[in-house]
């Protein structure tokens, strides 16, 4: 498959008071065209920062891009300017945001904030992107488009707000769409709408989409691929049946066993992963999420985990997978979900440095 | 059985009535609450389920019908000394932990609002001890006391707010979506908390919420609300299992579960109120059709479902 972005080692960080936040440190992905890789994370592991900078969002100063490079199509955007991210910003990279109702223009018609784009970046006449917007609002399944098209936001429930957003996002067809918790503010009728609407749109189109979210059941739900993200590193990523079915780091244990599942035992208590993330303006030495870990071996305290690599797609980063590590029983929530997957290596591989 | 704590009867809460944007946000609703359960309570934004919560605790004043508390009415024309009693056995948790917590007063003195509020405390000796017991109830230290909001994050807010439902020794909480706006890693810890002060206190618990999976690990029964009204209530498992009201079934239907395989096959099921087809007239009301199990719907409904599971 091609590859439409690549992350290598991008670091993010900003200027506080209390001293310099590093919010990501070392992230590295690609992704492919037409696919929907899933970013995991508790607030604060930089997983909303990492997609904010694809896009360069990240207010320059106090925020930084450190280190590392996006190639966006083999071209890196980390160098240009505000001017050349216009170009790209809405026509090959939009974004849909969490909160509908903010995230609009109160005072704008929702047409007019549909054709923006299209008038700024395909010069298209007025009348033209009036019927593109009329058309995209019809694809995103709002009905009577050619009243709609004319109202206000507060005219809009919120799921249909939503839709609106989708609406604007895919106005210039971009090819590379970033979700950050999308359905988080909608109910579940209205959240499983407005999933199915982004994955018909993205057979449709061929979009790519980086799905931000920490509901497991979403990501179960759109994601070919996802990464786990703790204090500002990707702790774990794979297929979405080797991460739901064959984890290995101990902290998508804890995400996982930290659900109630249906069938579940209900007088049990839930497995919570017991503390809070660690302050990113000083990072722990070692692995980040030890102080947390049950799991934790002596040398997590003192060198940080590399990466593995458990099959061609399957990657975690933890001392768990060392060959002179000793073996340990995930959490009985998530033994019930382990199966034996074909594509998974005999033996973990580590991953040289550079990858 | 055991002993019923709190009984909903028919209860209205209608906003702006008589002006043409009437709102009927709790339509009639009838259910008991018994001593020592959580009851969830589950349904859409806007169907009446947070409303419903504060009104059982008298944030709002009914409009029509009876919450009976121990058998004594909670509305109705009261002395301050009495509504003060039941404030003292109604709590409230609070949905955001960040705008429910006055940025300007110390957890201590947080807490400790109800305490002084009905005089619990003999001394300020008395008052900081108890103060820094309901800390460590909650899982937070002695230090914190002198802290204000601001310091803590938002699961640790939620603990704060949980010591200050607790600091008057309850008997009832209201918890109205006291998850929703913490991480997945952190909800488990209140949630497990909340589990445990209710087998040490023998508390009861309504729970408001719309994350299901979350709803049904926590509560013994659950009612399903559409629209100002409950229209199914039934042990958790039950309801989970054997969904009547079809907007129960759909609203099942809808929720992603973190398995891939199931979620690839997963079918959801749309609910339009038409399906019902009631003829004018008829009497819609909540029917027992299996043992503790209510449906809200008409006669000829019922006897279909009647047919249908019990066996």
């Amino acid at each position: 498959m091609e590859k439409l972005l690549e992350v290598k080692n991008l670091e993010v960080s900003f200027q506080t008071y209390g001293g310099t936040v590093k919010a990501v440190r070392g992230v590295s992905f690609d992704l492919h065209k037409g696919e929907t890789l899933a970013i995991v994370g508790e607030s604060g592991s930089g997983k909303s920062v990492t997609s904010q900078s694809i896009m360069k969002l990240i207010p320059m100063p106090p925020g930084q891009i450190s280190g590392g490079q996006i190639l966006l199509n083999g071209d890196d955007i980390v160098p240009k300017t505000e001017k050349q991210m216009e170009k790209i910003r809405g026509k090959e990279i939009s974004m849909i945001f969490q909160d509908p109702m903010t995230s609009l223009n109160p005072t704008m018609k929702i047409g007019n904030q549909i054709t923006e784009g299209l008038i700024k970046h395909q010069n298209m006449s007025k009348q033209d992107a009036k019927n593109r917007a009329i058309e995209l609002l019809r694809l995103v399944g709002i009905p009577m488009p050619e009243k709609r098209v004319n109202q206000y936001p507060h005219e809009f429930s919120g799921g249909m707000r939503q839709r609106a957003m989708i609406a604007i996002a895919l106005a210039a067809n971009p090819k590379l769409l970033i979700a950050d918790e999308p359905t988080t503010a909608l109910d579940v009728t209205i959240q499983a709408q407005i999933l199915e609407l982004m994955k018909d749109l993205q057979s449709k189109m061929d979009t790519s989409i980086i799905f931000i979210t920490h509901d497991l059941g979403v990501v179960a739900n759109v994601a070919d691929r996802v990464a786990v993200m703790y204090a500002g590193q990707i702790v774990e990523m794979g297929t979405v049946d080797e991460i739901f079915y064959d984890p290995r780091h101990p902290y998508t244990w804890g995400l996982l066993a930290s659900m109630p599942s249906v069938d579940s035992d209900d007088s049990a208590e839930l497995a919570a992963i017991p503390g809070t993330p660690p302050d990113l303006t000083n990072p722990p030495k070692g692995d980040a999420f030890a102080a947390r870990n049950s799991y934790a071996l002596a040398i997590d305290f003192e060198e940080e985990p590399p990466m593995f690599q458990i099959s061609e797609t399957h990657f975690a980063k933890t001392w768990l997978l060392h060959p002179d590590a000793p073996k340990v029983e995930p959490p009985e929530a998530v033994k019930k979900r382990m199966r034996q997957l074909s594509s998974t290596f005999e033996k973990p591989v580590l991953v040289k440095e550079g990858k | 059985m055991a002993e019923k704590l709190l009984e909903i009867k028919n209860l209205k809460q209608h906003f702006n009535v008589g002006r043409p944007n009437m709102v009927k946000a709790v339509d009639g609703i009838t259910f008991d609450i018994y001593r020592g359960e959580t009851l969830g309570l589950v349904g859409e934004s806007g169907c009446g389920k947070s409303t419903t919560g504060r009104t059982i605790i008298r944030l709002y004043d009914a409009t029509d019908g009876q919450v009976l508390f121990e058998g004594e009415d909670v509305h109705g024309k009261k002395s301050a000394k009495e509504l003060k009693k039941f404030n003292r056995k109604m709590q409230m948790i609070f949905q955001d932990p960040y705008a429910s917590l006055n940025p300007r007063m110390t957890v201590a003195d947080i807490i400790a609002e109800g305490i002084d509020i009905h005089g619990l405390a003999k001394d300020k000796k008395a008052r900081m001890e108890r103060v820094y017991e309901l800390l460590e109830t909650v899982g937070l230290n002695k230090e914190h006391a002198n802290r204000y909001p601001h310091e803590f994050s938002g699961g640790q807010r939620q603990r704060i707010g949980i010591a200050r439902a607790l600091a008057v020794d309850p008997d009832f909480i209201i918890a109205d979506e006291p998850i929703s706006a913490l991480d997945v890693s952190i909800q488990a810890q209140v949630v497990n908390l909340m589990k445990k002060l209710q087998r040490e206190k023998g508390l009861t618990y309504l729970f408001i919420a719309h994350d299901l999976s979350m709803v049904k690990y926590i509560s013994d029964r659950i009612g399903v609300m559409y629209f100002g009204k409950l229209v199914e209530l039934a042990p958790a498992d039950d309801l989970y299992n054997n969904p009547m009201h079809p907007y129960t079934q759909s609203l099942l239907s809808a929720i992603p579960l973190p398995d891939p395989e199931t979620e690839r096959t997963r079918r959801r099921k749309s609910y339009a109120p038409s399906v019902h087809n009631y003829a004018e007239g008829e009497q819609l009301e909540m029917r027992e059709i299996t043992p503790g199990h209510f449906v809200y719907c008409s006669e000829k409904e019922y006897q279909q479902l009647k047919a249908q599971y019990a066996k």
